[in-house]
């Protein structure tokens, strides 16, 4: 990933989001920026705030406390309800609209329609254009519902579990469309999903919620190298004195074996075999302990925001 | 991973061969639809979306008020024709009998029908018109598009207010002329019934306006199709309760006066044809009013004469609406129910800049 795109415009920049529900807080002082450009995995357990966060951004919801710009626009605004696209978790259509009125919908109300390629994720799947939504598999109306979402031509994609329902090998070639898409236009793509393994080919960017707050957020490269797996033999409780200096994200141990994410505040010393970590591992570690110190890297910080804090000064 | 931000403009190449053919089908339909726009005006934007969506609700509406308004005009011309043979207005109904009698039911199934409307439209086209699109998230997907929620809501209100408008206004002028030739007939319809009052002139449209407005409102509070349904039910029934109870204290009462006693035949005041008496009562000499029943237990002629005199009865006094108010009691009722109307439009829209979707 070149240097330059760190002084990329912000896609999406949020500040102190805290959205309150009447059973309790779903999102919490929760901040970070999206470059544009970059396609970002949003990662979370269920219920981590995923789904309020993209709808606040999609202007669905009305945050509690805090705010998102889009573009340097709040959401609602003409322009930014122009450049950004929603795809709702639960994909909504009119069940009573044949596919092509479902697409003429995105025609009628989108100055920018892109009713070729709209089309065309359309026919890659065998959909006919002249069935109802309601006589259609929850794959096709997956497939419809994207199709609406990409024709808008929008430069911020927000997608929430768009692949859910999909078989692998539509799941594969839909995100084959999405990135060669996302390339040509320069897109910027925020995702929220469960499948971890997926993330590693298409995503350059992750944040990762948990509680209610941002646990982790940055370039996937800039956070692979500033974390270490370390390995070795178990000895004793505990975490081993040599790694005590680091920054702790998770450790176990299996059998006589000891694993830990660090992130190394110095050379690694000790007995203990260094790796990178590939994105699943610390994806699973950053989502297995909450209480790791999170991590936001500079390009994902909004200003204001202390390193690695998350924290806001109001 | 590299994403490559250069303004390519160059078409997609994985489009190639395959579906050539059936760009070709597509263009083709294309000029179809285009030589069919020629033809007929075709709708655009939101006011397509939102026509497609209710097309159904919108279509009963406005064909089942056709078919009414063309059973009004078939009742009217046989109507008419039986006055014409019977010889009216130079011959009076009161001897036609059992004849008119069927004229005269037509007239009381009708006005029932239409009574109905607001109440039907309030819970079949308000309830469901937001309420359908926040319980299945289409809310979502419309908002999730370019244009503004509040276009969204205005075309929504503007259209179902449109079908409303056009519906009940077509139903009340067809109800109003057949009622026309035999409006001074009490028999017929009582012009301060609710069958007159309610189904003539701007109050239908009123009353339906308010109605469906008010259902829409209900739905948006209660995000729940079936829910706000019967909560709409509810509204519009006792929205026709309060108007009828509050209906005739629009118009402003006329009180008369008379000084030549009460017993005699001729004492009671020549009021105008129709006129609705909302009081009556004796007159004394002070200026007091009291009761006409008050020398009703007298138990021989001399004995009330006595107990009037006592009274010191004069004449009467008596309250009444004359029929030419009605129109305009129609019209400050209406405007009444108007204002409402433009108040729950308000509502939707604040609470649509917050709370929809």
């Amino acid at each position: 990933m070149s240097d330059g795109m760190y002084a990329g415009e912000p896609a999406l920049e949020a500040y102190g989001l805290g959205m309150r529900y009447r059973r309790g807080w779903a999102l919490r002082d929760c901040s970070f920026r999206l470059p544009a450009g970059r396609i970002c995995g949003l990662v979370g357990p269920n219920g981590a705030g995923k789904t309020t966060l993209l709808s606040i951004a999609a202007h669905v919801l009305q945050p509690t406390h805090g705010s998102v710009s889009l573009f340097g626009e709040a959401p609602g605004s003409a322009e930014s309800g122009r450049r950004t696209a929603f795809l709702a978790q639960e994909k909504p259509l009119f069940r009573r609209f044949t596919v092509a009125e479902t697409l003429r919908l995105g025609r009628e109300l989108n100055p920018g329609w892109d009713q070729r390629s709209a089309e065309d994720i359309i026919r890659a799947g065998n959909v006919p254009f002249d069935a109802k939504i309601s006589t259609l598999s929850g794959g096709q109306r997956t497939r419809v519902a994207i199709a609406l979402a990409f024709g808008k031509r929008p430069d911020l994609l927000l997608l929430d579990e768009p692949m859910s329902d999909l078989d692998p090998v539509v799941r594969h070639e839909i995100m084959g469309t999405l990135l060669a898409e996302a390339a040509e236009r320069g897109t910027t793509v925020l995702m929220s999903t469960h499948v971890l393994a997926e993330l590693e080919n298409v995503c350059d960017y992750l944040v990762i919620v948990s509680g209610g707050g941002v646990r982790l957020a940055g370039d996937v490269d800039e956070l692979m190298s500033v974390h270490t797996l370390v390995t070795g033999a178990k000895e004793g409780d505990g975490v081993p004195a040599d790694l005590a200096h680091h920054t702790l994200v998770e450790s176990r141990t299996s059998g006589r074996q000891f694993t830990a994410l660090i992130r190394p505040e110095g050379p690694v010393t000790g007995p203990w075999e260094t790796d990178a970590p590939n994105m699943e591992e610390l994806l699973l570690a950053y989502l297995r302990s909450p209480d790791a110190p999170p991590l936001i890297t500079p390009t994902a910080q909004v200003q204001g925001q202390a390193y690695g804090t998350g924290a806001v000064a109001a | 991973m590299s994403i490559s931000t250069s303004g390519s403009t160059s078409t997609s190449t994985t489009t190639g061969s395959t579906s050539d053919g059936k760009n070709g089908t597509m263009s083709a339909t294309m000029t179809e639809t285009t030589t069919e726009a020629t033809r007929r005006p075709r709708l655009s934007g939101m006011t397509w979306l939102v026509w497609r969506q209710h097309r159904a609700a919108f279509w009963t509406i406005l064909a089942a008020a056709a078919l009414s308004v063309a059973w009004i005009v078939y009742q009217r011309g046989q109507m008419t024709d039986f006055l014409d043979g019977y010889g009216y207005p130079a011959k009076s109904l009161d001897e036609a009998g059992n004849e008119f009698q069927q004229y005269v039911d037509a007239f009381s199934s009708v006005s029932m029908g239409l009574m109905a409307i607001p109440i039907l439209l309030g819970v079949f086209l308000g309830a469901p018109l937001l309420s359908g699109d926040l319980e299945t998230g289409t809310a979502k997907l419309v908002v999730a598009q370019s244009v503004s929620r509040s276009r969204w809501l205005a075309t929504k209100l503007g259209l179902a207010a449109l079908v409303v408008v056009v519906s009940t206004t077509a139903l009340s002028a067809a109800f109003g002329w057949w009622w026309n030739p035999v409006k001074t007939e009490a028999t017929v319809m009582d012009w301060t019934s609710d069958a007159a009052f309610n189904t003539t002139g701007p109050v239908p449209v009123a009353l339906t306006l308010l109605s469906v407005f008010g259902g829409v409102a209900i739905g948006v509070v209660l995000r729940r199709t079936l829910m706000a349904m019967v909560v709409t039910f509810g509204f519009t029934v006792v929205l026709q309760l309060v108007w009828s109870y509050f209906f005739l204290s629009l118009g402003s009462s006329v009180t008369i006066h008379t000084n030549k006693g009460v017993t005699a035949d001729n004492s009671f005041p020549s009021l105008p044809d129709n006129a609705y008496v909302i009081d009556q009562s004796y007159l004394t000499g002070s200026g007091d009013l009291v009761g006409w029943s008050t020398c009703a237990g007298a138990q021989s002629d001399a004995a009330g004469e006595l107990c009037m005199k006592k009274a010191d009865v004069v004449g009467w006094s008596v309250e009444y609406l004359p029929m030419s108010q009605m129109s305009g009691m129609q019209w400050f009722g209406a405007s009444i129910l108007f204002a409402l109307t433009a108040g729950v439009a308000v509502f939707l829209f604040v609470w649509g800049r917050k709370r929809l979707v």
